[in-house]
């Protein structure tokens, strides 16, 4: 039973793990400023998420899994706050989307 | 070479190239997401370390880099907005 949790736990870690590497590639995919914010709030966020419940997973029910919800609630709080207090102040300094020609 | 710190090494790998967006990025705010982005590889990493020597205090350091890491991208994105004058 404990064999087929860890790999369950494994695999969702391995999920996340691709989301962290698509987020990553997309800051370096988008040549505008905007689109790259976009993709990094939300896809990093995602695979932050993602990597936190498989260690929750791995580490079953226990003091170790409630510190780990703990850094993930936070995360969920802050990334998105700080993503749009970076982005607000683009907008509000005057950075605008270049059309492309 | 257990899986944590396979996972721990691929996710060090991840966070170089946010620095790399730090460094070309070519506005202020492509450098601070590029921080913002390290500053959560580096939270993953370190409760992953927690997980890897099974010691608790190190999510702490997670919870304390994360706080920090987000007042800072607050302050420096209230300076760059004012123009200075915070």
């Amino acid at each position: 039973m404990t064999q087929v949790v860890e790999w369950i736990a494994n695999l969702v870690i391995i999920i996340g793990l691709i989301f962290m590497a698509l987020g990553v590639f997309g800051i370096f995919r988008f040549k505008d400023y905007f689109s790259r914010i976009l993709v990094a709030a939300k896809v990093d966020t995602v695979g932050f998420i993602t990597i936190m419940f498989g260690l929750m997973i791995k580490h079953g029910f226990d003091f170790f899994s409630g510190k780990i919800i703990l850094v993930l609630a936070l995360y969920l709080i802050t990334n998105p706050i700080a993503t749009h207090a970076i982005t607000r102040s683009a907008h509000l300094s005057g950075y605008r989307i270049k059309k492309e020609r | 070479m257990d899986f944590d710190s396979i996972v721990l090494a691929i996710i060090a790998g991840l966070s170089v190239f946010g620095l790399v967006r730090v460094l070309d990025g070519p506005t202020i705010w492509d450098r601070m997401l590029g921080f913002a982005l390290f500053s959560s590889k580096v939270i993953v990493a370190a409760v992953l370390i927690g997980i890897i020597i099974n010691r608790t205090y190190m999510i702490d350091v997670a919870i304390i880099y994360g706080v920090l890491g987000f007042i800072g991208t607050i302050m420096i994105a209230r300076f760059v907005e004012r123009k200075g004058d915070v």
